[in-house]
């Protein structure tokens, strides 16, 4: 009788501590599933960053599904076995609590979060990507190419990236300017990040990364690629009415390819780069000017190499 | 159930609560909530005097510093003047409380005179990038609490003429005085936040 | 039912009289009693609902195929931000601050609030800036457009130069809505503190009380932060400062810690109740004590306490420098502990209890598993590496759904279903009750399990047009979004409906243990008048047979002869 109905204390509820074990077990097995299959949920990895994000990742979802498969699990069981009879208007055990099982419960998540906040940390350390910002005055004159060059560890860079409402411009160290981001794969590229308006994000979904761009500072922030293709590189800071449009590509390319393309690219003519806006803009005004206000496009760079707009990117 | 009793009406005791007198304990917990707005205001102050790239508007040399000292020492002094004036008020003196009252609010007048004059000299406007934004910001919001002071304190004043109306004491004028002293600490961390701490680069 | 007889003065009454037809347009008066009060609160809050989900519905209407094609992009960020504001302004904070009106004084045996005056204030200030909100829509240049966030400087660009214009607006209202929201906290805590039934303790308050109070302690902390900030944005947009402003020396990022510094602490005001309804609802249905009481009542307070120095993870991406991430990971994480301790204790209450699955129960149940799912992406965002990946994506917005809509609005409807017959005195109907929560509960989930996927594969937020890989994951999110928009109409019909004509309720339906349980239904003006009960147990003694209070059979007899 003891064992059927579950009592915190009294004797030893064989039965109960054996479906407990049981569950568990499943539960592990089955977020184990889970966490491995986690890690197809994101796209390619194609950075040195990648890899760490993602097995922090998979860390988080393996915990999160024990937890979530766990919990939500006992809730059904639960409603299952512990439903009332219809006209059943009884009264349940009336346990009040447990002190022990309380602080055991408080503990165990305790120790979960520290280790995941610990694991962040180190990660976020690891990657170092974020280097130093430095205000600049905007009216005083001084653009962000003239302030001092701020990250020391880089293989390969700076690289300017401006950013305005809605285009992106790459101006490489020897003078070339793009509107797609080229990059020499396995070197440490640093980018100084400046925007020219409001606040934009620099986010490669592909390279795990994303930063701010604020306006009046410049921002010293490093990558390095570790895989051959043309992914996505988008605003991720919503920026005013044609932010959706505000995306490029980054090609990242063997160093051959990469110094090969820079060569080329030197002795090409400054055309006008990628703006969708500016074209979406025009249609609005050739329409009548209808929907609500916004601010004019900036008009695009001029580049050295426009890119390819329609090119497929791999993630 | 430990009562089956069917003349309960007999023995029970119908509690009670009681429906005033709860407006001090409000007025403590809006105040504590009000400097949170100075708090926001003097962390950001902070945090941009450091941080500005600029700080001083072209062609200005920093604050003249002897005016605004006038003023703090007036305004400080009132807040006890104002305390006076309540022990009067305890002490069932009502034209002792009167008089300092007033004393009180003339002080605060003056303060919020010494403040026009200030603003009216100074040679940047609120558009002086962040100095002069968070200058006419602070110094307006202060003295926007401090005109607020001296009409609840007019209003206490009036109240102390309708007869017998503060032979119980009064919590209108305990809060008004606590009002008055929070705005009194706010102008001493303000005082030293734009006008002891000086930077010229 | 013929119901002539009655003196017209009874009819004219400020409260309804038992028996007498109800006066409803005493709901349309500067009432202040607190009752009238919350009604007013949670049916405005409703017709709020019904807007930010009709906003909600166009916006899924967009999404449902890539391009821009339904709406102009201007257009779409307008609504947005909008649905945004609507939601959380309008119908979240005063829905709760309804439930905060007719739960708080019955369940401490308060007659009123401290200050009914101020409170029927706070309430006409909500209406007064829905309207200046919603005005924004037809003003030159459109509404606010800026994200509810409204970072400078886009929010401050002003492209037509007008003075009046949707971000004025837009600030106008949210700063009225501060005003009100503390107007209500110091009256909630003033009475709170102050007018508990004797013998109540702080220990023997019911966990509404307790989560209410910890979280009106947040709006009084927090808010007047978003306050100065939003004041700075206003001169920043209107006259020619610039806090915010790069030109002049200002710094765009201080903005958001302003604005960070409430609307973290915020999400924390929203739950906090909700999961104070969790823990009355719970115990009820399961018949059982809450297990661990004090620990539930108790991690309220903690989760303030630590709500209020999380709000630097919504900055991971900002150029915030790694020892302050590494500070906002350490403490973002710690939230995890008194949560999971409500979470757990509310799984305690379940066990071995004698569960019925009425239409509240159903609500809570779902909520809950929603909320576990919700919350363990929150921590997944916590940890800095993850969140500079999936940050400003999909992956948030499916994470605050679950926990803003998926939680809090299943705890709500919740709520108003288990109240309802106190509060109305008409019983609802549990069958349309079970097919508002079916449709919801499926539809919920459809609109936001998949877009997690959307969000991890990189599909930013805020956009009217978006890659072509990411179209799988909307389609099936839009249909889930139209469902919930569906199941609108079995809640609206019981609701009227019920009201209308539903079956008497008796005082005590659920045969709940609790002051407002003890009280007619629906209760008299006053509650308990001068005639208070004086508490002498611990609530939620489901099972344990002690009474309540003092002479608990005089108080329900009297209830039932009312
Ligand atoms: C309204 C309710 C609400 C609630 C309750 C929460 C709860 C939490 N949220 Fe959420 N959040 C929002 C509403 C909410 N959030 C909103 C509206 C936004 C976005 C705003 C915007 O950008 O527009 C947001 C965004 C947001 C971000 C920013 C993402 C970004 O912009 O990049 C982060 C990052 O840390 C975060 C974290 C958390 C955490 C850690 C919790 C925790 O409180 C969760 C704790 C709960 C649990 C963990 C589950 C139960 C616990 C257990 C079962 C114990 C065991 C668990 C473990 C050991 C892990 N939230
Ligand atoms: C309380 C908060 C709340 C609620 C409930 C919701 C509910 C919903 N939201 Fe919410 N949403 C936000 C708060 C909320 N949202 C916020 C803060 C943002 C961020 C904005 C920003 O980025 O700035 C956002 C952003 C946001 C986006 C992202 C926009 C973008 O980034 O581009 C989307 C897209 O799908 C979306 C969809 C929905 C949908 C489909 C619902 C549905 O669940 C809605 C369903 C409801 C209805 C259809 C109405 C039904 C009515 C009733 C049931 C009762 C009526 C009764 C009476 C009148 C008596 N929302
Ligand atoms: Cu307190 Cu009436
Ligand atoms: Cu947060």
């Amino acid at each position: 009788m003891t064992s059927t109905t579950p009592r915190p204390s009294g004797g030893l509820p064989v039965r109960l501590l054996l479906i407990v074990l049981a569950a568990t077990l499943l539960d592990a097995l089955a977020s184990l599933q889970i966490a491995r299959a986690s890690l197809g949920w994101l796209p390619v990895p194609a950075s040195t960053a990648a890899p760490y994000v993602d097995q922090l990742f998979q860390l988080e979802v393996g915990i999160g599904a024990f937890i979530f498969l766990g919990c939500s699990g006992f809730v059904l069981w639960a409603v299952l076995f512990n439903r009332a009879e219809k006209y059943d208007e009884s009264d349940g055990l009336p346990i009040e609590g447990n002190t022990k099982l309380e602080i055991t419960w408080t503990l165990i998540p305790f120790v979960i979060v520290m280790v995941l906040a610990y694991q962040a940390i180190h990660v976020s350390e690891t990657l170092s990507a974020l280097g130093p910002k430095a205000k600049y005055d905007l009216e005083g004159g001084s653009n962000p190419v003239s302030v001092e060059q701020l990250d020391p560890i880089r293989n390969y860079g700076p690289i300017q990236v401006i950013s305005r409402q809605w285009n992106w411009e790459f101006i490489y160290p020897n003078g070339v300017r793009s509107s797609e981001l080229h990059l020499p794969i396995d070197q440490r590229a640093n980018f100084q990040l400046s925007s020219e308006d409001v606040i934009h994000g620099f986010y490669v979904p592909a390279f795990r990364l994303k930063q701010d761009i604020i306006p009046g500072s410049v921002i010293s922030y490093s990558i390095t690629p570790t895989r051959e293709g043309r992914y996505r590189l988008r605003d991720s800071q919503f920026s005013g009415a044609y932010f959706s449009q505000n995306q490029t590509d980054v090609v990242v390319q063997s160093q051959e390819a990469f110094a090969a393309w820079l060569e080329q690219a030197a002795r090409n003519p400054l055309v006008p780069g990628l703006s969708p806006a500016t074209q979406l803009y025009q249609d609005r005004l050739s329409k009548g000017d209808k929907g609500w206000a916004t601010v004019k496009p900036a008009p695009p760079p001029l580049v050295n190499d426009p890119g390819i707009p329609d090119a497929p990117h791999e993630a | 159930m430990t009562t089956t009793n069917p003349d309960l009406q007999l023995n029970h005791r119908p509690g009670h609560i009681k429906h005033d007198g709860h407006n001090l304990t409000g007025f403590i917990i809006f105040l504590c909530s009000e400097s949170i707005i100075f708090l926001a205001f003097f962390s950001g102050f902070a945090l941009l005097k450091i941080t500005a790239p600029e700080w001083l508007p072209e062609g200005v040399e920093g604050l003249e510093t002897r005016l605004p000292l006038i003023n703090t020492v007036v305004l400080v002094s009132s807040s006890f003047v104002a305390y006076f004036a309540e022990r009067y008020l305890h002490k069932e003196n009502l034209w002792g409380f009167r008089a300092l009252w007033l004393l009180t609010m003339a002080m605060g007048t003056y303060f919020v005179y010494g403040q026009y004059v200030e603003w009216s000299e100074l040679p940047f406007s609120l558009s002086s990038g962040v100095f002069g934004g968070t200058f006419y910001l602070l110094t307006g919001f202060h003295g926007l609490h401090v005109i607020t002071g001296i009409l609840l304190m007019s209003l206490m004043l009036y109240r102390s003429f309708l007869p017998n109306n503060y032979a119980k004491g009064e919590m209108g004028v305990t809060a008004v005085s606590l009002f008055w002293h929070f705005v009194d600490v706010i102008w001493i961390i303000l005082y030293i936040l734009i006008y002891v701490w000086q930077r010229t680069t | 039912m013929t119901s002539t007889n009655y003196d017209p003065r009874v009819l004219k009454a400020l409260h309804p009289v038992p028996g007498a037809p109800d006066n409803w347009k005493r709901f349309f008066t500067f009432n202040t009693d607190a009752k009238v009060i919350g009604i007013q609160y949670i049916a405005l809050a409703l017709f709020f609902l019904l807007v930010g989900g009709l906003l909600a519905m166009v916006m899924r209407g967009e999404l449902i195929t890539p391009p821009a094609d339904l709406v102009d992009p201007t257009v779409y960020n307008g609504l947005y931000t909008m649905h945004g504001t609507v939601m959380l302004f309008l119908f979240l904070f005063p829905i709760l601050n309804g439930f905060n009106n007719l739960l708080i004084p019955t369940m401490i045996g308060a007659p009123d609030m401290a200050f009914p005056k101020v409170n029927a204030a706070a309430f006409w200030i909500v209406p007064v800036f829905g309207v200046v909100l919603l005005a924004s829509f037809f003003v030159p240049g459109g509404p606010a457009s800026a994200g509810w966030w409204s970072y400078p400087p886009v929010s401050i660009q002003n492209p037509l130069g007008h003075f009046i214009n949707g971000e004025f607006l837009w600030i106008l209202a949210v700063a009225l809505s501060g005003v009100s929201s503390i107007m209500g906290a110091v009256n909630f805590v003033t009475t709170i503190i102050r007018m508990r039934a004797p013998g109540m303790g702080f220990f023997r308050m019911p966990v509404f009380v307790w989560t209410a109070w910890a979280a009106q302690t947040l709006q009084l902390i927090g808010l007047p932060a978003l306050t100065g900030g939003a004041i700075m944005l206003l001169f920043d947009l209107s006259f020619g400062t610039s806090f915010f402003r790069p030109e002049g020396g200002g710094d765009p990022v201080l903005y958001q810690h302003f604005f960070w510094f409430y609307s973290h602490p915020a999400v924390y005001v929203m739950v906090l109740p909700v999961f104070g309804i969790f823990s009355e609802l719970i115990t009820v249905y399961s018949r059982k004590p809450l297990f661990g009481y004090k620990f539930v009542a108790l991690a309220s307070f903690v989760i303030t306490f630590l709500g209020l120095i999380v709000w630097v993870h919504h900055m991971f991406y900002s150029g915030t420098p790694q020892w302050m991430r590494n500070i906002f990971i350490v403490t973002t994480m710690l939230i995890a502990v008194p949560t999971g301790v409500k979470v757990f204790a509310w799984l305690g209450t379940l066990w071995g209890g004698k569960i019925r699955l009425t239409t509240p129960m159903l609500f809570v149940l779902g909520g809950l598993v929603n909320f576990i799912l919700g919350g363990i992406t929150g921590i997944m965002l916590g940890t800095a590496p993850v969140d500079i990946h999936v940050g400003n994506t999909y992956f948030v917005v499916a994470h605050f759904h679950y926990v803003i809509f998926n939680t809090i609005g299943f705890g709500i409807f919740a709520g108003i279903y288990h109240w309802f017959p106190k509060f109305t005195g008409r019983m609802y109907y549990e069958g349309l009750g079970k097919v508002h929560f079916l449709l919801t509960f499926i539809g919920a989930t459809l609109n936001w399990l998949p877009l997690h996927w959307a969000g991890l594969y990189g599909m930013p937020r805020r956009v009217a047009s978006y890659d072509p890989e990411f179209a799988i994951w909307n389609v099936v999110a839009s249909i889930g979004a139209f469902m919930v928009g569906v199941a609108a109409i079995p809640f609206i019909l019981n609701i009227v409906s019920s009201w209308a004509r539903g079956a008497k309720a008796p005082p005590n339906p659920w045969n709940a243990i609790g002051l407002e349980w003890l009280l007619p239904s629906p209760p008299p003006a006053e509650n308990f008048e001068d005639d208070v009960p004086t508490v002498i147990s611990a609530p939620y003694g489901y099972g344990l047979g002690q009474p309540l209070v003092e002479d608990e059979e005089y108080y329900v007899r009297r209830a039932l002869e009312a």
